[in-house]
């Protein structure tokens, strides 16, 4: 009976917690997803299915530098509608495929790329096109083994690599781009009642319906909810199939809450019925395993097999579906339906999957190195309720020693939410308690969201309203009223170039001639929520499709950028603030290709599920392979009341995820960790102080994320790309490339937990030194997970730098020495790498910095660890935005901290009691525990030499020889 | 030769005092044991380092015990011993973080020349604001022995008034008794008629409709009280939902609601006006028609009450006087109530005729209404007398349980401090609220554009955290008022009263951390304990 009942809980559970489902499409309800679902149906019964669109082979022109021709498409539906088609190689080898309308009626959106990438790219000066009978080909790449074949009849686009097909447009004939049209003449043809039984009848009738099917679904408006969409444009769709015949798995296309190795949503077990949605919305209690779109949306997709890795970015703006079917284990068939805009789809060809994240972050750019107190812990709540009510929080932080660099305000600190303006009831005095939080070293964030309230009286409105930079409703005439915090709202088209200036003047914190935000410090920095837009009355919680933009162009058209823009300026905002500027700190939850060039996101309103807490760790890996790795979920969850368990595994997740930010919502209980009892509260505060201890890591790994594009959290096909057994692991990852593997445990009373460890390598027990021996073909081991652990292993051959001294904030960290934790692999040797600059400003890019590389090589009987100065052997490489052609290592922030030492040298799995431990030819203090050696296949304690105080810095070349 | 350049041993903290940062009382405990090599033991005595690792910016004993003067061990403490002020213990993790730290006015938290030697500053300052403080304490602990004045007058006042009421209670238990006696005497004789005239259909009839309509009036006030709580909730829903459409249910019931209770459309009125143009449109409800005779709901709410408490065996009684009919009960005499009232004047001049006839014979037996009144008088004059015993018996066992209270530690002090201001009622504007804390009492929040007060509950305990003892100064620095009215999708509202000693009794802030929730701060002379001696000395320096 027991048993009974708590399963009716738990199949009540979901129904109380579920999303508002019916206010968001399935796919059933936008039409153009339903034809293009019913286009893919045809397509699958027809065994003689064709693609309609072919190459006008007189038509190709290649252009003077050979990389790119362009050519007529037409489609044999409809002969007199004109397509154009521009193919290019660019300089690393990515292969971009553009088609859009040409001559018609009206022009269809194609400046969703310009948003998202960094620059326009440049071709590739070795690579020409061969222009043949049927088809253009050109054969590139160092062994001369891509070719990209371009059909004429019909159209398709393979990229092969040693002859091998890895990405194949149009290979099942999908590809169809809806030419405008007007009502009335189309009307007529469709009027015409097929005989449904009679399919010859229907050919007769209607030529196309084979292919177009036979009615106009939803061509001309749209129902959904009361909602009306007026589709003035009428039809403009564009479905395409991009096959991955040599690839078994896909990763990517954030934001969903969904497995890392993207499930199918076609096919006969399929683990979805409806496609993966991109369409940034406003979630209320999103499901924690579903295909919905949620508040961010980057269309970029790798295909990963052990033989090599290939990525596409579709450059699409408006809503998108998208269905992924595996036909086979080892490939994959997916098929994109977009709501408007043209076709602009870049082809990554790999190999590796590096390779793909530098080809990918060359296009949309690399993450902006962030603040270094911002991958500090952040503090936040709906709402601290006043200035007094801050300084209480910090004070209790502080009186717990628990360390903590920014204090968090959600909206109540605006007066009727009208963001920058004080609610002088609670906060009467917001500069003297940003000056409170900053004497420990610390940053506020406040948030400011993209609708303002219509009162004359609030400054930012009536200037936005004057200087006509609001999102028109539709027809373009008025200006755009919706409902949101702030009551009835306009909303800020960042489309408009004459808002940018304006926007980045609101944030001065002095005053000058117009209205600016005196009220706020330059440590001051800003949370841009509900930008995809959210209207809490317009339909799914957005903006009405039919709402017109600057250029005219209807929010259909730019919906998934049209949340960016908004953290994009305020950054630029903030940076403009000083002179010189410092780097800004800006979260988003809305976002597109390229924002990772902007700040930082997390993963919206979740809730304080165990559910929701696995999930986050698979999204915050999602958005790190989609280019965007400064990710993070709301620890303890933003709804809901934790209890203590959950709580303290939520911190556990929280200090292994890039952003690290606590939030709760305003009906929860108070949940700070100085409110917890004992245990959980000492739990809680040694893994904050784990979390600050390995800022050293966090940074270095940024650093690399910022010059390479190489995510910050690495699942197990990134960094073991052949080793099948790690593709679809979505609940261990490693931590850039410091050769930290955590596996955080997101699940109710669990003492022990399996680890899967990728290669034949000691893997060691970060807190009790305990040695795994993995196998070259994987294996999994058990590890103990009690509550106050996180499962954490270093990869034997890593040196980790860490600080160990606890401190109130990341900044009054600066002055403090280094350990260093050399786990020697099973050869003896090891490597690690350590970054370092002013942490806010961006002097690095002067060359104010150190970038060190330790590394363990064998000496006669013993070893040696060395420290040498990467920046000067690889200037070039070291910092991102500038490359460096010299490094000087008397820079004025290595001289800074001339003076910080390396305090301790763990040394583990040496194989046997030093003779002598040596610095400068001096003998040093040491303390040697005997233990398993890095060779040994066995499983118990390593070997612990713990070098004390070697008397070296952090910060210069030096060498310890260990003699055994 | 490289490696002669390269190496540059950097010095950890060179020359640090091996006390320094040692609490003294524990200078004993760092002495030299004879030279830099030899062993010394870590405080908790788990481990011998050399002399040399005390102080020396690096970790080794596991209680950290060995770098009182450095922030090497994550555990230990540093002393400041800041002359010309009070010394003072901080955390290890705050030495040589580069900031000054207020406890170490000294400077010495930090490397030297970082920090200014601020102690004389600091200390005058810190004097001043003791003084200032022990001025408020020794005003306020002026006005607290008022209180406790007040509290020893209030226990003299009761006791006093509790052995007057034992001694009138002896005096009227007797009289209670004597009226007893005689009423029951005066009844067994009418027991038996009175007890047949209670069979009557009439009386029977009566009593059952009196029941119904109790049992009606019951019923009618349980619905009265839900459609209210419902009508609250509905009303705090349409006012106070963040206007959020993601919630088509909530935007549903708010619709509906304004529907049926006749509200303007939230969506056209400013938000902030919702509340007045609520009211005036529940004002303009239009009144009822109401049949002739039947009861206003007025009428009900005042009259119905009364009407209840009828002393139905009294009227049974007038009822036979007024008809003057026989014991026994008569038909014809009661028919009167079931004539129509046009017949009424012709039956009764007929029964008027033909009474007297029947009673020549013997047939009708007139009413004794005289013995009847008398037997009545005597029951109500005991009834009258055990009532007012009742009463005082009441008012003793308040008296008492007043008097218990008075010293109760878990009440008001064990001084009786907090008796004076039981029912003293504060009040703080916040702007759009009043909230009013009725000490011992309610606590209330109102709006200031008008509209109902709400319940924030009522007085239920002291501090009772864990470790804080009953009779403690902690124990009264906070106040609990609990089980307020419920908020829509909340818990019952409450409130948490911090209170610190202050001259006057007044509510500083009101704060709402929590939703539902509230914290106010609040001043009160009956929290400043008198200064001690010592305290006392330094106050006249």
């Amino acid at each position: 009976m027991r048993a009974v009942s708590s399963l009716l809980l738990l199949a009540l559970v979901p129904a109380i917690l579920a999303v508002k489902s019916q206010d968001f499409k399935t796919c059933s309800q936008a039409a153009f997803c339903r034809r293009g679902r019913a286009l893919s149906a045809r397509a699958q019964e027809n065994q003689s299915w064709q693609s309609p669109y072919s190459v006008d082979a007189s038509s190709v022109a290649v252009s003077p530098e050979h990389a790119s021709f362009t050519a007529a498409v037409k489609s044999s539906l409809y002969p007199d509608v004109k397509f154009s088609l521009d193919v290019r190689v660019h300089d690393d080898g990515v292969v971009r495929v553009r088609m859009d309308e040409v001559g018609g009626l009206r022009k269809r959106y194609d400046e969703a790329a310009s948003w998202a990438l960094i620059a326009e790219p440049t071709t590739s000066p070795d690579v020409k096109w061969a222009v043949g009978p049927k088809h253009v080909r050109a054969t590139y790449g160092a062994k001369k083994d891509i070719e990209v074949v371009v059909s004429y009849e019909p159209l398709s686009v393979t990229l092969y690599r040693g002859g091998k097909p890895q990405v194949v447009l149009n290979g099942r004939g999908l590809l169809h781009m809806e030419h405008f049209r007007t009502q009335a003449a189309d009307e007529e043809k469709t009027t015409v009642e097929a005989p449904a039984d009679d399919s010859q009848a229907v050919m007769q009738v209607n030529s196309r319906a084979w292919f177009e099917g036979n009615e106009e679904d939803g061509f001309w408006d749209e129902k959904f909810g009361s909602w009306t969409d007026s589709k003035p444009k009428g039809p403009e769709s564009l479905s395409v199939d991009i096959g991955f015949p040599n690839h078994g798995h896909v990763y990517g296309i954030p934001q969903h809450a969904t497995r890392l190795d993207l499930p199918t949503t076609t096919g006969e077990d399929a683990y979805y019925s409806d496609p993966y949605r991109l369409y940034n919305t406003d979630v209320f209690e999103y499901l924690a395993d579903s295909p919905m779109s949620l508040y961010g949306s980057i269309p970029l997709m790798h295909a990963h097999s052990a033989e090599g890795t290939v990525a596409i970015f579709n450059a699409v703006a408006s809503e998108t579906w998208i269905d992924v079917g595996h036909p086979t284990k080892t490939s994959t068939e997916t098929h994109w339906i977009s709501e408007s805009g043209i076709l602009d789809l870049f082809i990554m060809p790999g190999p590796t999957p590096a390779d793909v994240f530098a080809q990918y972050t060359r296009l949309t750019g690399t993450p902006a190195l962030p603040a270094h107190w911002s991958l500090g812990y952040h503090q936040c709540r709906w709402n601290y309720i006043s200035t007094d009510d801050v300084r209480d929080v910090q004070k209790r932080f502080d009186a717990d020693d628990f360390p903590v660099d920014v204090f968090w305000l959600d909206i109540e600190y605006a007066e009727e939410h009208k963001y920058f303006i004080w609610d002088k009831k609670n906060f009467p005095d917001p500069v003297d308690m940003m000056h409170d939080v900053e004497a420990i070293g610390r940053k506020m964030v406040v948030i400011v969201d993209p609708h303002l309230k219509r009162a004359e009286d609030y400054p930012v409105y009536k200037e936005a309203k004057d200087l006509d930079v609001l999102v028109k409703s539709a027809g373009g005439d008025n200006n755009y009223e919706g409902w949101c915090w702030s009551g009835s709202s306009a909303w800020i088209d960042f489309f408009n170039p004459k808002s940018w200036g304006w926007w980045k003047g609101l944030f001065k914190t002095v005053q000058g001639d117009k209205w600016s935000w005196t009220e706020s410090t330059v440590n001051t920095y800003i949370w841009n929520d509900m930008n995809e837009p959210s209207v809490f009355n317009g339909p799914e919680i957005s903006m009405p499709r039919d709402n017109v933009h600057y250029g005219g162009w209807e929010h259909r058209d730019v919906h998934n950028i049209n949340g960016v823009l908004l953290p994009n300026l305020t950054s630029q905002a903030l940076m403009s603030r000083t002179d010189p500027p410092r780097r800004p700190f800006v979260l988003t939850r809305s976002f597109y290709a390229g924002s990772q060039r902007f700040g930082a996101m997390w993963t919206g309103d979740n809730l304080g599920t165990w559910e929701h807490m696995a999930v986050g760790v698979k999204m915050v890996l999602a958005n790190n392979i989609g280019g965007f790795s400064f990710a993070g979920s709301d620890v303890g969850g933003f709804f809901g009341n934790p209890d203590p368990e959950m709580l303290v595994r939520w911190y556990g997740v929280g200090i292994f995820s890039p952003f690290f930010r606590a939030h709760a919502h305003i009906d929860t209980k108070r949940r700070e960790p100085y409110l917890l009892d004992e245990p959980y509260k000492s739990i809680i505060r040694s893994f904050l102080r784990l979390r600050y201890s390995l800022l050293p890591v966090w940074y270095t790994a940024f650093r690399e994320t910022s010059v390479t594009g190489l995510p910050v959290l690495r699942p197990h096909w990134v960094e073991y790309p052949k080793d099948e057994g790690g593709f679809s692991l979505d609940d261990q990852y490693f931590l850039g490339s410091s050769g930290l593997l955590v596996k955080p445990v997101t699940e109710k009373e669990v003492s022990e937990t399996s680890v899967y460890l990728p290669d034949d390598q000691v893997y060691y027990d970060y807190f009790t030194y305990d040695e795994y021996r993995g196998a070259s073909k994987g294996k999994t081991v058990t590890v103990p997970a009690a509550l106050d652990k996180v499962p954490l292993f270093i990869r034997g051959g890593s040196i980790i730098p860490t600080r160990e001294r606890p401190r109130r904030s990341s900044v009054l960290m600066k002055n403090d020495p280094f350990t260093l934790r050399v786990a020697l692999g099973t050869r003896g040797s090891a490597r690690g790498e350590l970054y370092l600059d002013d942490g806010e400003t961006f002097s690095h890019r002067d060359g104010k910095f150190i970038w060190r590389e330790f590394s363990v090589s064998k000496e006669n009987k013993g070893i040696r660890i060395q420290s040498a100065d990467l920046a000067a052997q690889k200037p070039g490489e070291a910092v991102d935005g500038v490359a460096l052609s010299t490094y000087s290592s008397a820079n004025d922030f290595a001289k800074d901290i001339a003076s910080v030492r390396v305090e301790r040298v763990v040394v583990l799995g040496l194989g046997a009691n030093p003779k002598s431990v040596q610095a400068g030819g001096k003998e040093l203090h040491w303390e040697y525990n005997p233990g398993l050696s890095s060779d040994t296949k066995k499983q118990g304690a390593a070997s612990v030499l713990v070098i004390k105080d070697p008397g070296v810095g952090v910060s210069s070349d030096w060498e310890i020889v260990i003699q055994v | 030769m490289l490696w002669l350049l390269l190496a540059l041993p950097i010095p950890a903290l060179a020359g640090i005092e091996k006390t320094r940062g040692v609490l003294p009382s524990f200078l004993s405990r760092y002495q030299s044991p004879g030279s830099d090599t030899a062993l010394w033991s870590c405080l908790d005595n788990t481990k011998s380092i050399p002399w040399s690792a005390v102080n020396d910016d690096y970790c080794d004993c596991p209680d950290g015990s060995d770098e009182p003067g450095t922030g090497a061990c994550p555990t230990g403490s540093f002393y400041c011993h800041n002359e010309g002020h009070i010394g003072s213990l901080i955390p290890s993790t705050r030495v040589r973080d580069g900031l000054c730290e207020p406890e170490c006015c000294d400077g010495s938290d930090e490397r030297p020349g970082v920090c200014p030697n601020v102690c004389k500053e600091v200390g005058e300052t810190y004097r001043k604001q003791q003084d200032a403080e022990r001025k408020v304490r020794r005003t306020g602990s002026k006005i607290r022995s008022l209180y406790l004045a007040y509290a020893q007058k209030e226990k003299k006042r009761l006791e006093d008034k509790i052995s007057a009421a034992e001694a009138e209670i002896k005096v009227r238990e007797k009289e209670v008794a004597r009226l007893k006696d005689i009423a029951d005497t005066a009844e067994s004789l009418s027991e038996a008629a009175m007890q047949h005239k209670k069979e009557s259909p009439l009386y029977q009839s009566l009593i059952e409709h009196s029941l119904a309509l109790k049992s009606l009036q019951r019923e009618h006030k349980k619905h009265l009280e839900r459609e209210k709580a419902l009508g609250d909730i509905l009303d705090a829903l349409r006012l106070g939902y963040n206007p959020n459409y993601q919630d088509m249910a909530v935007l549903e019931a708010v619709r509906g609601w304004e529907s049926l209770a006749g509200l303007p459309h939230i969506n056209d009125v400013r938000k902030e006006e919702g509340s007045t143009e609520a009211e005036s449109a529940v004002a303009q409800q239009e009144e009822e028609t109401i049949e002739e005779g039947e009861w206003s709901a007025g009428r009900l709410d005042k009259e119905l009450d009364s009407l209840l408490k009828t002393d139905y065996e009294t009227l049974l009684i007038q009822h036979d006087k007024h008809i003057g009919a026989p014991a026994g009960g008569s038909l014809l005499f009661d028919l009167a109530a079931y004539i129509p009232d046009a017949f009424l004047p012709q039956y009764l001049a007929f029964r008027d005729t033909l009474v007297p006839w029947l009673e020549t014979f013997g047939i009708a037996k007139g009413i004794d209404s005289e013995g009847e009144t008398d037997n009545s008088a005597a029951r109500k004059a005991y009834q009258d007398a055990e009532n007012t015993l009742n009463s005082i018996q009441k008012d003793l066992d308040k008296a008492q349980n007043e008097v218990e209270r008075l010293f109760d530690p878990e009440w008001f002090g064990p001084e009786g401090e907090w008796k004076k201001l039981e029912g003293t009622c504060l009040t703080k504007d916040t702007g759009e609220y009043t909230y009013e804390v009725c000490l011992f009492g309610e606590a209330k929040q109102k709006p200031n554009k008008g509209g109902s007060f709400q319940s924030l509950g009522k007085f239920t305990h002291w501090n009772n955290a864990p470790g804080v003892e009953p009779g403690s100064p902690e124990y009264y620095t906070k106040q609990y008022y609990e089980r307020g009215a419920k908020c829509w999708n909340g818990p019952m509202r409450s409130v948490t009263v911090i209170t610190t000693c202050g001259t006057e009794n007044a509510l500083l802030s009101v704060s709402e951390p929590e939703k539902c929730e509230y914290q106010i701060t609040m001043t009160s002379p009956a929290l400043c304990l008198p200064l001690n001696e010592s305290e006392a000395q330094r106050d006249e320096l």
